[in-house]
């Protein structure tokens, strides 16, 4: 019996050699000295680097899961989008920049008052303070009318591509779709749609206002006085390389957190959606420490990113407060050489003062930009799923299903179907059983085109499946599986998915042959109550009726049927599966079950074991054969 | 100092076993106002140290104007170089302390910030260890995981807002101060215009704040579609309806944008009266400022500062519109808050707990179900509804009859209706509450060796009787936790376990053995491969009562008889429920027991039973080809 499990010494861990869930050299040393303490620091900085970098690698090309898109694919993507928008855009920038020249008008008109009450002891000084006055309420008109197109640009940039990532998600490959988490791909639909939102409703345009403001007040510093603004400027840009050091390097830290935050999230989601499972297991102490790990970790990803915008601010906040001392300085040495008017002081501190805000303000835009275009790469990740089907253009000639030495993998490698033969006659019903892990699911989704056989074909019409456009294929084959989901809607619009114009008689005449229309119609609104998430909850057996429903409705002329009545009690089943039958008449029906009823029932069986097909025929064919495979299982079965 | 992730204790404390652990007091829930406050408290005093640290860093802003208007004085007009080095020394050294400060204040506020994102999703998984099955009768998983995921976030940002506006509130308090000093006259029109600039703009946050709220409400709808999206992809892209799906994002989301664009409407009112404000403000200081200086009352250098600081008292003005609104924000995710946490637990260990014996009879009283120790008993029902009912009473769960109230969505609606509703929603939450105490509370009615299951303290309840019900759920993680999730288990046991449930293949079809990877759900598996693995997980624990419902309704009939028979061999002499009907678990049964509704109406050995028309009608698998609907 053990040779089964062979190995297993050898993979069994005690736990013992487990890695701690945090290297103990991220925890601060206490009672160093000083120089201890910083190394301890750097340290602890460089490893959270690796680790940033390491997620970052298998972020852009995960094994499993999601993947990631490079900075390049998150520049086109914007670019493409306000290429769209050009007008728009014109005006935004345009507006933007008068209120900003407006503004920026204001610190020498004021330094002009300094030295009109300085030098001609106050004469024209109300004039003066009448002219600012226009000039702010321009400025104010100006902020008003840059705002709104501002807004609209956001919103509508934000509107598109939030659109266009659901767009994505409903064409993700159908194969892929099967395969991956969903934990991860509610996070990003969920947490980076709303951090992209943030930064393309607020901080494009600011980062935009912000940038013209600095551009025209370097003109305007440049205009009041030379002497005083080259020095200042000087000072300022040598923040550049931090910044740009700071872009670099960014990124990854934002990656890094942002799986941290999928983890979590995935994590919580097991927990509270099996919250039955963890009580009567007794695994709550393991569950809550389980998540406290993932916070752990994700605060380092956040402790890491912390210290890269350390390093960033302290340069700014030096860059950018220096430039008054610089300007005290120069000033005091043009105005004792007679170079500069006291006007011409005050206007350039005002607007070193005033630069310093946008500046700043820049600077934490392009750090919200940072973090929104992460999550635009995490989405845009997505899309970066390459397609698994090429539709062509041949259309299928008949309704014979015929597959030819498929054979299938999950993992390289490992082939889970090894060469089976199947050719589905034209309106029959066929039963497929074995034992459980053959690979009965696997033909399943083979048959109804959902993955590509590693080799051979599943062909209808003599039409390869998966090399036919969606919408044909579903008019010719469809899958219901185990799992089901009710979505957020009335009971109509659960079952009409695949035809939204069926007219209701078609839906009870679906809900009478799945056996669920006494249900329905005790329903406070019937077919129009709402159910799904957080609405009237259905039991297991009822949400395998709507899906059996839905594929009604669908209506193709091949059905697969996957365990799709294994939560309904066995005989209710059957009674559905006659009625159904009897509904379904003249089209074709695969159904895997282990209820051998099924079987019993239907015009062929085929028997899967270890990916082949061992035997096919009738049940009176089969059931006496000697020696047979489904002899036996009937014989167990019935036993 | 604290720091994060912080350390939390409320509902649930994973240090200590069932009953001596430290479990620190849960948040103040008994309203929104409150629970922020419950929340703040839970910083310690990061966020005063925060907005202290505040206050310096702002320092070159505060200090600033002023040493230059001195520098000017004394240096520049004077033609005094010593003065002019002394004020640009000044402003050097203000300058370094604000950088330092700087990243003292940004490494507090991610500090504080972190705590309450973290603490509150560490506390939402706690609320899911404390109440377990009856959490999502109380609320529906989505708002669980939003409160977590999103809800914490606001919490985050009302810290971080606090210490900000705190520190601005200071420095404008103390630049009022400077000004005041200076020129009596001028400070107090900054002290009065500034707070006036501000009174008067407050009535234009109304109009946005309600319209900000209708953009946060539809945008949270657009995000519950989007997660319906996906959690249905696999159905969406298996069958249709990717164009209806899309259509209807689109529109939702044409609509949020819209109210969007209302919003942003309003916000661009109150920058541009921010601009309009804050000029004429500017203007009017420095208009009577030169009237000062004409007069002899102030000197040019003082004009200078007074200028600057005009210039830097706009700063505070706009945070404190952020701030109302993110307290306002606050409030509303305090509310899911609450509704998550409030709800306790229904049980009530007695006082003095009598101890379970696990080797004894368990009855049901309801169906009058007597289950022998040591014995497999298989229960059989025509409804599995109705043995699922049995299985929750003798594992003291609550049936699962009831549906959660759900609590966002109203924001769009008028203030009167809304606080009907939340009132009514408050008061349907409280009868679900009151009618799950009421059961959980008195006998039970179901006795292991004639203590009621109440008498016990729900710990032992557990421990004692394990069931293993269809909803069982597999977790991401390896085989080996699979099995063994408790990591007590013996390599010998796990691998007797793994036997057991006739899982083998499992552990062949996964590379790395015990160490392979089982994806969330146990997707990757087929279907029958992920009940076994959860009946293995069920046998690992070696409970003294094991209640199994429907252990095998996914695999085929040798493999269940294979099952049916080594489970027998593993639990012989501890006593086992099985919920089933098949033939193969009913040959191995030392007694089985025909349930119809919630009455037990025949018992004895299967062989015996067969005689029984009503139980051969339930369990019988030959077929009567009459009876097939073609
Ligand atoms: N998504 C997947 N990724 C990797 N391996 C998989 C995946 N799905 C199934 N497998 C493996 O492929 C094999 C065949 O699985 P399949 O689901 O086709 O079995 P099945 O015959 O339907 O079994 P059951 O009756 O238990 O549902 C199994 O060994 C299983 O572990
Ligand atoms: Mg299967």
């Amino acid at each position: 019996m053990s040779a089964t499990l062979e190995d297993s010494a050898a993979t069994w861990s005690d736990h013992r050699a487990d890695p701690p869930v945090i290297d103990p050299r991220l925890v601060p040393p206490t009672g160093a000295s000083r120089s201890e303490r910083l190394a301890a620091w750097r340290l602890r900085h460089h490893l959270r680097r690796d680790e940033a970098d390491r997620v970052y690698a298998g972020a852009r090309s995960p094994d499993r899961g999601w993947p990631v898109a490079d900075d390049r694919a998150v520049l086109r993507f914007f670019r493409e989008l306000i290429g769209r928008r050009r007008a728009m855009f014109a005006t935004l920038v345009l507006l933007n920049a008068l209120a900003a020249g407006t503004g920026l008008v204001v610190p020498r008109l004021l330094g002009e008052l300094v030295d009109r009450t300085v030098d001609e002891a106050g004469a024209g000084i109300a004039g003066v303070a009448w002219l600012v006055v226009l000039v702010v309420c321009l400025q104010a008109l100006f902020t008003f009318l840059g705002q709104v197109v501002s807004t609209r640009f956001g919103q509508d940039l934000l509107a598109s591509s939030r659109e266009f990532i659901v767009a994505t998600i409903l064409r993700l490959p159908v194969g892929r779709v099967e395969g991956a988490s969903t934990g991860d791909l509610v996070t990003r639909v969920t947490r980076d749609v709303g951090t992209m939102s943030r930064s393309v409703q607020f901080g494009l345009p600011m980062a935009i206002i912000s940038l013209l403001t600095v551009g025209l007040s370097v003109v305007a510093m440049l205009l009041n006085s030379v002497l005083l603004a080259v020095p200042s400027l000087l000072v300022i840009s040598t923040s550049a390389v931090a910044v740009r050091n700071y872009l670099r390097t960014a990124p990854r830290g934002y990656i890094t957190e942002g799986a941290s935050y999928s983890r979590i999230n995935t994590t919580l989601t097991e927990t509270v959606e099996g919250a039955r499972t963890v009580e009567a297991l007794g695994l709550s102490d393991h569950r809550v420490r389980q998540g406290d790990d993932d916070i752990a970790v994700s605060a380092q990803a956040e402790r890491y990113t912390m210290s890269l915008r350390n390093l960033l601010f302290a340069v700014i906040d030096v860059a950018f407060n220096t430039p008054r001392v610089v300007t005290l300085v120069v000033g005091a040495w043009g105005y004792a050489n007679g170079w500069l008017s006291l006007g011409q002081i005050t206007a350039a501190v005002l607007y070193v003062e005033a630069l310093s805000g946008p500046l700043d303000r820049l600077v934490g835009e392009l750090d919200r930009l940072q973090v929104g275009a992460t999550s635009t790469a995490r989405l845009l990740g997505i899309a970066e799923v390459p397609p698994d089907r090429a539709p062509g253009d041949a259309l299928p000639d008949g309704r014979e299903l015929v597959a030819q030495d498929l054979r299938f993998a999950y993992r390289e490698g490992h082939d889970v179907l090894h060469g089976v033969d199947l050719r589905l006659r034209s309106g029959e019903r066929l039963a497929v059983v074995g034992p459980s892990g053959s690979g009965k699911s696997t033909l399943g989704r083979l048959l109804s085109g959902i993955n590509r056989p590693r080799t051979g074909s599943a062909r209808v019409g003599g039409v390869d499946l998966v090399d036919l456009p969606l919408e044909v294929l579903r008019t010719e084959v469809a899958l219901v599986t185990q799992e089901h989901h009710v979505f957020i809607g009335t009971v109509r619009d659960n079952i009409v998915l695949a035809r939204e114009d069926s007219p209701d008689e078609a839906v009870w005449d679906a809900l009478r042959a799945v056996g669920a229309d006494d249900w329905v119609r005790r329903l406070p609104q019937g077919l129009d109550t709402r159910i799904g998430s957080g609405q009237q909850a259905l039991t297991p057996a009822q949400a395998q009726e709507v899906a059996l429903a839905r594929l009604i409705i669908a209506d193709p002329h091949t059905l697969v049927l996957d365990e799709a009545t294994s939560l309904i009690d066995p005989r209710t089943a059957r009674s559905v599966e006659g009625s159904m039958n009897a509904l379904l008449e003249g089209r074709t029906v695969v159904a895997i079950a282990h209820r051998l009823h099924t079987a019993h029932d239907a015009d062929r069986i085929a028997v899967v074991i270890d990916g082949r097909i061992t035997e096919l025929g009738s049940h009176h064919e089969l059931v006496d054969r000697e020696g047979g495979e489904y002899a036996a299982l009937w014989r167990a079965w019935t036993s | 100092m604290r720091d994060f992730p912080p350390t939390v204790t409320s509902f649930w404390s994973p240090a200590g076993g069932a009953g001596a652990r430290e479990v620190a007091p849960p948040p103040d829930t008994r309203g929104p106002v409150r629970f922020l406050r419950w929340t703040l408290r839970q910083q310690g005093p990061v966020v005063w140290v925060a907005t202290l640290f505040g206050v310096l860093w702002q320092l070159p802003l505060i200090a600033g104007p002023w040493l230059f208007g001195w520098s000017i004085d004394n240096g520049i007009v004077p033609g005094d170089a010593d003065a002019v080095a002394l004020g640009a020394a000044g402003l050097f050294a203000v300058t370094l302390v604000g950088a330092v400060f700087g990243i003292a204040l940004h490494t507090l506020v991610v500090r504080s910030w972190l705590i309450s994102l973290y603490g509150t999703t560490m506390l939402v998984t706690r609320k899911a260890a404390q109440m377990g099955h009856v959490l999502p009768r109380r609320a529906p998983t989505g708002e669980i995981l939003s409160v977590a995921s999103s809800d914490s976030d606001e919490f985050g940002a009302m810290t971080e807002i606090i210490a900000r506006a705190g520190s601005q509130l200071v420095s404008f308090l103390a630049v009022a101060g400077i000004v005041l000093a200076t020129s009596p006259r001028l400070g107090v029109v900054v002290l009065i215009a500034a707070p006036v600039l501000f009174g008067v703009a407050l009535p234009f946050l109304r109009p946005l704040h309600r319209r900000q709220q209708v953009e946060r409400s539809r945008n949270s709808e657009l995000t519950s579609l989007a997660t319906d999206i996906v959690a249905g992809l696999r159905i969406l892209r298996g069958i249709g309806g990717e164009r209806t799906f899309r259509q209807n994002y689109e529109r939702q989301s044409q609509s949020a944008r819209a109210a969007g664009i209302s919003a942003g409407v309003w916000q661009a009112v109150i920058e541009a009266l921010g601009v309009l404000f804050s000029g004429v403000f500017l203007v009017l200081l420095l208009w009577l400022g030169a009237r000062e200086v004409v007069a002899g009352r102030l000197s040019v250098g003082e004009l200078v500062s007074f200028l600057g600081y005009g210039l830097y008292l706009i700063g505070p003005i706009r945070t404190f519109f952020e701030f109302a609104q993110k307290v306002t924000r606050a409030l509303v995710s305090a509310r899911k808050a609450v509704a998550i946490f409030e709800p306790e637990p229904p049980w009530r260990d007695p006082d003095r707990p009598i101890p379970l014996d696990a080797v004894g009879t368990l009855v049901d009283g309801t169906t009058g179900l007597v289950v022998r120790p040591g014995e497999l008993t298989v229960v059989a029902s025509a409804v599995p509804e109705d043995t699922a009912r049995l299985a929750d009473r003798l594992g003291r769960y609550l049936p699962a009859d009831t549906e959660p109230v759900a609590e966002a969505g109203d924001e769009e609606e008028a203030g009167g209706d809304r606080r009907a509703r939340r009132a009514e929603r408050a008061r349907r939450r409280a009868e679900i509450a009151a009618r799950d105490a009421e059961k959980a509370r008195g006998p039970w009615g179901v006795r292991l060796s004639g203590v009621d299951l109440g008498d016990a303290s729900l710990a032992e309840v557990r421990r004692t009787v394990v069931v293993s019900d269809t909803s069982s759920q597999l977790f991401a993680g390896t085989l080996q936790d699979a099995v063994d999730p408790h990591r007590r288990l013996t390599r010998e046991q796990a691998e007797e376990a793994l036997l057991a449930a006739n899982a083998e293949d499992v552990y062949d079809a996964l590379p790395g053995g015990w160490q392979g990877v089982i994806d969330e759900r146990g997707r990757g598996l087929s279907g029958g491969q992920r009940q076994r693995v959860v009946l293995a997980r069920a046998l690992g624990l070696d409970a003294p009562v094991l209640v199994l419902v429907e252990p095998t309704s996914a695999v085929d009939a040798h493999t269940e008889a294979r099952i049916a028979e080594r489970v027998t061999r593993v639990r012989s002499g501890r006593t086992t429920v099985v919920c089933t009907v098949s033939p193969l678990w009913l040959h191995h049964a030392d007694r089985v027991v025909l349930l119809e509704g919630d009455h037990v109406v025949a018992d004895g050995r299967h062989e015996d039973l067969l005689s029984d028309p009503a139980y051969r009608s339930v369990v019988a698998r030959a077929m009567d080809d009459e009876e097939v609907a073609r």
